[in-house]
């Protein structure tokens, strides 16, 4: 099970990424229909289109069960990346009415359900993930949330400064190991 | 194109089809009118039927409507397999409409109709159930208006008609009614055994054709069989009672005489499917339940349909038929919202009562999700229960997208669910443009209380990977059907999303088709069907574009920039421009805002917005969208925007092949005749344009004519270095700043710098210089500017007239792009102040995060943020441009050969050469102006410290003297020529003088042509244009000979020798030397002796030269000597005594500049001025009267020796001045005759103890009158007695020039010799005034 963690920018830049593969297995999904996927055509077009459906990492996770096979992506990055993206619609529409900075599960698309939470400083952190884990997700956020305040704590450290800093990735994916 | 509405299940779809020879426009005219009915009151229908076909007609009296759909296109045959399943998604009837016309006969248009209805609708197809053809008689052609006997199904509307609506309206009753008719004979058929077998045999069953069917089926008019169940009786029942008007109580579950026994066989459908031939058997009702359901549905009886789905339901829960199942509660969720509808418009009181709908349709939705789809079949099953799932996903999200649009659950709800129209996503609350806020979005979930979360999560279930199952059509209609509702919900990035996947669909078709089209079998009569069509039409007949027509492309564009946009990227950033739009005339329209030079400056602090990973791959998929359709030039257009909006983030390996796609699509896109082209897009390339300075022998300097007038001032430049009677002018900065100047006809030089923000070769097709003012010939130049760093460029052009020259900045063009003007204005104080201030407030605002997401795009930022609102309101600037002024053509003159070697001159202080240049002038043109002027390295000190003003008076003087009287270069103007004709030399002679201290000087030549033909009525100019020419000379003056020491001493006469022998012997000797001797030997007062030290430092033996020369009176006397190396000699000279007169001496010591004197800042009392000035006339004197020259011992060089920096004292200036008094004094015996004595060598031989006068005369001598007082002294005054006082003898008042004798008796008492002085002295001031000397010897008679 992989979980991909964003954190962006108040103008929709990532100023992180992570990608954690945890050991705990993947829900089955169970339904029928996004088994037996056909291959449709050929065309790089089709390619994206399958991507974009969700179709080819549906396929991928069917076929590598094991964890260590999924290693460099069985997911399409880019087709992560633009559902976190596209999840800001809703995280920016909740986050108006909600008050609070952790919005669980705020959106659910092909599979992957997104869970963001927000700083004061307008910061969405998103994570993709692929199973309920509200409470683990809650104390993950709340620990990349501390390690980013001390990020921020540099004066040389802008709100739209992407975070290179080995140390703050090493905390994040420690964090990552022990609740997701 | 399926809309997908939320009751589409109770709509009756009507396809409407051209029928013969009809245009386009007049077919949609006609459809339009007959669109224009969406629903049908259920008592307009006719009902005569009597037989089977009665079963669905609605009651006489029964309210409520049959609604109608009018779909462009019948679903595709991959469908046909849903046709007992969903028989609302088949058009049931279709209405072929055709047009009278002259040439065609109304059975030809039924014939045509026909044959073209076979052609949609695939054979053995059980719909459409209903047809007719409408044919409307157009005005004034009704010609042929035969009604043939083939002619049943056609229809003729006269044009004539009073009121065709009402009569179309019933001829759709009357189709409906046909189709409802239809609905009891297919029914009739299901209920029987057979049917019913065939209706449970696999899990999207389907009906054979009717002719398959046993024979007596096909008899509609046959009463059903009597059949081993009862579900005739029981509908009939149903109806009877329905019409009754009766409420059916509940039955029991096995109310409709359903035999639960089946259910085990049921169960397994797939295995019935093998046996085929246990046809007959009976099956389960449930599936008939719901196809009873389905068309009560869509009869418009809705209690009914509830009933039956009921029913349905409950029978089909029991045998685990999921697809039918979820069906059957998709048809009950639809009846319940009808029914709301129906019984007082929704006017509900519960919280939501759109839960339980939506209950049933989640249910349905996870029905789908879960049913099994058969292993026999499951390719087909897949794609049917994929596209059921989507289906449904997407009828809840519309239940709660109405709701939600509508403001809330009410008449409009029912309206957009119902009856969507042609607009089913764009909600008349959404349609206004203006509402399309967040707040009015927000407004809208609040009102209705649906978030838009909610919606959009309902919306995403139908997204999955599923999709990959559909059919093209399907997978875009479900597509386009999310995006348009995420847009609706202002959910951009999510529409973004998707609407890539519909990018992809189309581009897949599209290139699909034309792989296809590549097959030679394919006719290529299917041209021209733009993309569009190819979207819509069925699979199989994809369109084919063989002649690249570029319909559709900009709808495909579109969408992708759209979705670009919503990931910040603008790809309209660099824009596209038509070549005839260029026209010369474009510098004009470009001056007023290629003026702004901020606005497509590539702002290194412009703030990066989005997620560039995205963006890349964005763009990577625009362009190989654009290649792909292909449009050349928008794959240009894309790269360049992207280059030039996100270069900061792009890779260098991005921006490498962004260029190179963007230049090879041009260099295609022209290839194959492209007009329009890309304007130019890298940014801004050029940093700055300068003139370069012409080369110093090039460089015009104007003058005012007025200089060639009379000389008005005297003053000599040289002495101030510039002529500037102002210590401080502040006019000077001003004239500094003057426009440069640049000779016409001759090459000038621009230097323009160029930048290149990327990191690839950023190759520049043309740069030329943009100019206005005088036509100016340039070329443009090809540069390929490197990667990342500033280039410089050297542009030649050459000014054609005289006048102004603006130089506006660059006219830069990209290869393939159009030229871009940039303007190059000259940075003002106030403009560097506001472009100060500008970036300061984006500086401020860089980091602020006020408006974020979507809000933050740098285009919808930069419209909100103060910066750049603040920029708008002020006021526009004028923009100072390089300006130059083009002179006329101009003489070159060169220096062609020169006396001296090396430019070096070698002299001796104060001598004197001569150096000669040769001239050329080299240009076509003549000179006849000349004018020298020099420097030097002594000058420059000399006006340095001049200019300070910290020299006293003297020392003023003395520096002012040197640089006038003692130039180290002169030239005799008057005597050579001005004028050298062109091609023609001339000689100039430069005297050279020898100055201690001066190392280099330089010879500076200024030349014109100034006296040009005017042409005729030009008014002479009042300037005229000079060039120089400098020779550069080195000089070295040795230092030889030191003056020091000068004095002045007085001389009394010389005092005989000891004996007259002896002098008169010495006459006798040195008779060459009498004139000197004579010098010396004068008698009378009034000489005093020059006195100077010469000291030789050189190497060499100088004679040295002091002469005097006074009045005309005396003769001129010299003295020379050699002054051997290393010695010190003195030459003395006699100067004869003179008395300046007081107005000379009142006379201030001049300035020989006309400085500017503010304040004398000397202290000194008026006496000591007076002391001063004394000194300083008196020595000026001297120097007049004595010249110093040396002359090589042996040799010929000589020069002059300069005496100047010898001070003089005040005792030197009493021993040169005349006494204003004359005292002269003589002895005389005292006897009656008053004999004089008689005088030998300047001494009274007088005798001794005998009575003698003195006598002394007092004259002034002054121009003024004195008073007086002598005093006499007597030496040795013991051994003479005399007569009276000897001090303070009153003289008195002496006029001018009267005098007055003394007389003094005396007595020398003993041999020997006296002296007898007598000192006259003011009576005033008791200064000296005169003094004489008598000298007497006594001796022995």
């Amino acid at each position: 099970m992989s979980h991909h963690l964003f954190l962006l920018s108040p103008s929709d830049t990532p100023l992180y990424s992570l990608t954690h593969y945890s050991t705990k297995p993947i829900p089955s999904t169970g339904s029928a229909l996004t088994s037996n996927l056909p291959s449709w055509s050929t065309s790089a077009f089709a390619g994206t289109l399958t991507a974009l459906s969700g179709a080819s990492s549906a396929t991928q996770s069917h076929h590598v069960q094991g964890g260590a096979a999924r290693m460099g992506g069985g997911q399409d990055r880019h087709v992560i990346q633009m559902i976190a993206n596209a999840s800001l619609d809703v995280v920016e529409d909740v986050m108006r009415k909600d008050g609070a900075m952790y919005l669980k599960s705020v959106d659910k698309f092909n599979e992957w359900m997104v869970s963001a939470f927000i700083t004061p400083g307008n910061m969405k952190f998103v994570l993709l993930h692929e199973a309920k884990n509200d409470d683990g997700i809650k104390s993950f956020f709340n620990e990349v949330w501390e390690l980013y305040v001390k990020t921020m704590l540099n004066p040389f450290h802008t709100a739209h400064t992407s975070i290179r800093s080995p140390v703050f990735d090493a905390r994040v994916r420690t964090s990552a190991k022990k609740y997701l | 194109m399926d809309t997908h509405a939320f009751a589409s299940l109770a709509h009756v779809r009507i396809l409407l089809v051209p029928a013969g020879s009809i245009q386009p426009s007049t077919f949609e005219r006609f459809a339009s009118e007959i669109r224009a009915f969406d629903e049908i009151r259920l008592g307009d229908i006719p009902a005569d039927q009597k037989d089977e076909r009665a079963r669905f007609m609605p009651n006489p009296m029964a309210t409520g409507q049959l609604h109608l759909s009018f779909p462009s296109h019948p679903p595709p045959s991959t469908h046909s397999n849903l046709s007992l399943f969903r028989p609302s998604h088949f058009t049931l009837g279709v209405i072929g409409i055709g047009a009278c016309s002259e040439t065609e006969t109304l059975s030809s248009t039924l014939d045509h109709f026909n044959a073209s209805l076979a052609d949609i609708v695939p054979p053995g197809s059980l719909y459409p159930l209903a047809k007719n053809c409408f044919i409307f008689e157009d005005n004034g052609s009704s010609t042929n208006l035969n009604l043939g006997d083939g002619t049943s199904g056609l229809v003729v509307i006269p044009s004539m008609m009073g009121n065709k609506k009402l009569y179309i309206g019933t001829l759709l009753a009357d189709l409906c009614s046909h189709i409802i008719g239809e609905f009891g004979r297919l029914v009739s058929v299901l209920e029987s055994p057979l049917g019913n077998e065939y209706l449970n045999a696999t899990m999207f069953p389907i009906l054979p054709a009717l002719s398959e069917m046993p024979r007596q089926l096909d008899m509609g008019s046959l009463p059903p069989l009597p059949a081993q169940h009862s579900q005739p009786e029981l509908s009939a029942a149903h109806t009877n009672r329905s019409q009754a008007g009766l409420v059916l109580p509940r039955v029991s579950s096995s109310g409709p005489g359903v035999n639960p026994i089946r259910q085990s066989t049921l169960g397994v459908p797939g295995s019935r499917n093998k046996r085929n031939s246990g046809i007959g058997v009976a099956s389960s009702p449930g599936r008939l339940y719901k196809v009873l359901g389905d068309f009560f549905l869509l009869s418009g009886r809705i209690e009914d349909a509830t009933i039956w789905y009921t029913e349905a339901t409950v029978s089909l829960k029991l045998l685990q038929d999921a697809a039918w199942n979820a069906s059957a509660l998709e048809g009950l969720a639809t009846t319940s919202i009808m029914e709301a509808w129906l019984s007082g418009q929704g006017l509900v009181k519960s919280k939501e009562p759109w839960a339980e709908v939506s209950d049933k349709l989640a249910q349905a939705t996870t029905m789908y999700y879960k049913a099994n789809p058969m292993a026999s079949d499951s390719e087909l099953n897949h794609f049917y229960l994929a596209y059921l799932y989507s289906t449904a996903a997407i009828r809840q999200a519309s239940l709660y997208f109405s709701i939600w649009s509508a403001k809330g659950w009410g008449p409009l709800a029912f309206t957009t669910m119902l009856q969507p129209g042609a607009n089913p996503y764009l909600p008349p609350t959404l349609s206004n443009s203006e509402h399309n806020t967040t707040l009015n979005l927000e407004r809208l979930s609040i009102t209705s209380g649906i978030s838009r979360s909610t919606v959009a999560g309902h919306l995403a279930q139908a997204h999955g990977p599923w999709l990959v199952h559909l059919g093209p059509t399907d997978r875009l209609a479900v597509l386009e059907t999310m995006a348009s509702m995420y847009a609706c919900l202002g959910y951009k990035r999510k529409e973004a999303y998707v609407l890539r996947e519909v990018l992809g669909c189309i581009m897949d078709l599209l290139v699909c088709g034309r792989e296809e089209n590549r097959k030679p079998s394919t006719s290529p009569g299917n041209t021209g069907l733009g993309i569009r069509n190819v979207s819509l039409s069925v699979p199989g007949t994809v369109g084919v574009r063989q002649n690249e027509s570029a319909e559709g492309n900009a709808s495909i564009l579109r969408l992708l920039k759209y979705v670009c946009r919503v990931l910040g990227i603008d790809l309209e950033a660099v824009k596209l421009v038509h070549t005839a739009e260029i026209s010369p005339e474009d510098g004009e329209t470009a001056s007023t805002d290629s003026m702004l030079p901020e606005d497509d400056a590539l702002e290194v602090s412009q703030e990066v917005y989005g997620w560039p990973e995205l963006q890349i791959g964005v763009i990577r998929e625009a362009i190989a969208v654009a290649e792909s359709l292909p449009d050349y030039l928008i794959v240009a257009q894309i790269a360049a925007s992207s280059l030039k909006t996100m270069h900061p983030v792009l890779a260098p390996a991005d921006q490498q092949h962004l260029y190179a796609t963007s230049g090879r699509a041009l260099t295609t896109a022209q290839r194959r005749g492209e007009t329009t082209q890309i304007e130019y897009w890298a940014g801004r390339p050029v940093v700055s344009v300068a003139i370069s300075t012409l080369p110093f022998i090039r460089l015009p300097i104007e003058k005012p004519m007025s200089i060639l007038k009379a000389r008005l001032t005297g003053t000599n430049p040289i002495l101030t270095g510039a002529i500037d009677p102002f210590l401080y002018n502040p006019r000077k900065s001003l004239l500094v700043k003057g426009k440069s100047l640049v000779i016409q006809n001759e090459p000038l030089e621009l230097i323009v710098t160029l930048r290149n923000p990327f990191v690839f070769d950023l190759e520049l097709q043309a740069l030329s210089i943009s100019t206005s003012g005088v036509p100016f010939e340039s070329k443009s130049v090809a540069v390929v500017l490197p990667a990342n760093m500033p280039h410089t460029v050297t542009l030649v052009g050459r000014p054609l007239q005289t006048g102004t020259l603006v130089i506006r900045g660059c006219i830069v063009q990209a290869p393939g792009g159009t030229p871009r003007e940039f303007a190059l204005p000259l940075s003002t104080d106030e403009e560097e102040e506001s472009s100060a201030r500008k970036r300061s407030a984006i500086e401020c605002e860089i980091d602020r995060s006020k408006y974020s997401g979507l809000d933050s795009r740098p285009w919808a930022k930069s419209s909100k943020r103060l910066s750049s609102v603040s920029a708008r309101f002020q006021p526009k600037m004028s923009h100072a441009l390089l300006e130059c002024k083009v002179v006329p053509e101009q003489p070159l003159l060169r220096i062609r050969r020169t006396t001296l070697t090396h430019g070096a001159v070698m002299l001796y202080n104060g001598e004197m050469s001569t150096i000669r240049l040769t001239m050329e002038n080299v240009s076509t043109l003549p000179i006849d102006f000349l004018r020298l002027s020099f420097d030097d390295s002594t000058t420059a000190p000399a006006q340095h410290a001049l200019a300070e003003g910290e020299l006293s008076v003297f020392d003023t003087y003395e520096t002012e003297y040197d640089l006038i009287h003692k130039p180290a270069f002169t030239w005799q103007s008057q005597k050579e020529s001005n004028n050298i004709g062109a091609g023609q030399k001339a000689v100039l002679t430069v005297t050279c003088f020898g100055k201690v201290g001066c190392t280099s000087g330089a010879i500076h030549v200024a030349y014109s042509y100034v006296h040009r033909p005017l042409a005729e009525g030009a008014q002479e100019p009042d300037v005229f244009h000079t060039r120089q020419l400098t020779y550069p000379v080195v000089v070295t003056v040795y230092h030889m000979l030191e003056c020091h020491g000068m004095d002045i001493l007085p001389f009394d006469g010389v005092e005989d020798g000891e004996s007259e022998e002896a002098e008169e012997a010495e006459e006798a000797e040195e008779a060459a030397d009498g004139h000197r001797r004579h010098l010396l030997g004068v008698a009378e007062t009034g000489w005093s002796i020059f006195s100077i030290d010469v000291r030789n430092t050189y190497g060499l033996p100088f004679d040295v030269t002091f002469s005097c020369t006074q009045d005309s009176k005396c003769t001129p006397v010299s003295a020379t000597l050699t002054v051997p190396p290393g010695s010190t000699s003195r030459v003395v000279v006699p100067v004869k005594k003179f008395l300046l007169s007081e107005e000379h001496i009142a006379k201030p010591i001049p300035t020989l500049s006309d400085r500017q004197f503010v304040v004398t800042k000397s202290k000194l009392t008026s006496e000591e001025q007076r002391t001063q000035r004394e000194l300083f006339w008196y020595r000026e004197e001297l120097f007049k009267l004595i010249q110093a020259h040396w002359r090589e011992s042996g040799g010929t060089r000589h020069g002059e020796l300069s005496l100047r920096q010898q001070r003089m004292t005040l005792p030197m200036l009493e021993a040169l001045r005349t006494d204003p008094v004359e005292v002269t004094m003589s002895l005389v015996r005292a006897s009656d005759e008053a004999t004089p004595i008689d005088k030998k060598g300047g001494r009274y031989d007088s005798p001794a103890n005998e009575f003698l006068l003195m006598k002394t005369l007092i004259t002034n001598m002054s121009p003024a009158p004195l008073t007086l007082v002598t005093d006499l002294t007597m030496t040795p005054s013991e051994h003479l007695i005399y007569e009276g006082v000897l001090s303070h003898i009153p003289v008195g008042n002496l006029q001018p020039g009267q005098s007055l004798e003394l007389e003094t008796p005396l007595c020398f008492l003993s041999l020997g010799r006296f002296e007898l002085r007598a000192e006259v002295r003011h009576a005033d001031t008791v200064k000296r005034a005169g003094a004489g000397l008598l000298k007497a010897a006594v001796r022995v008679v």
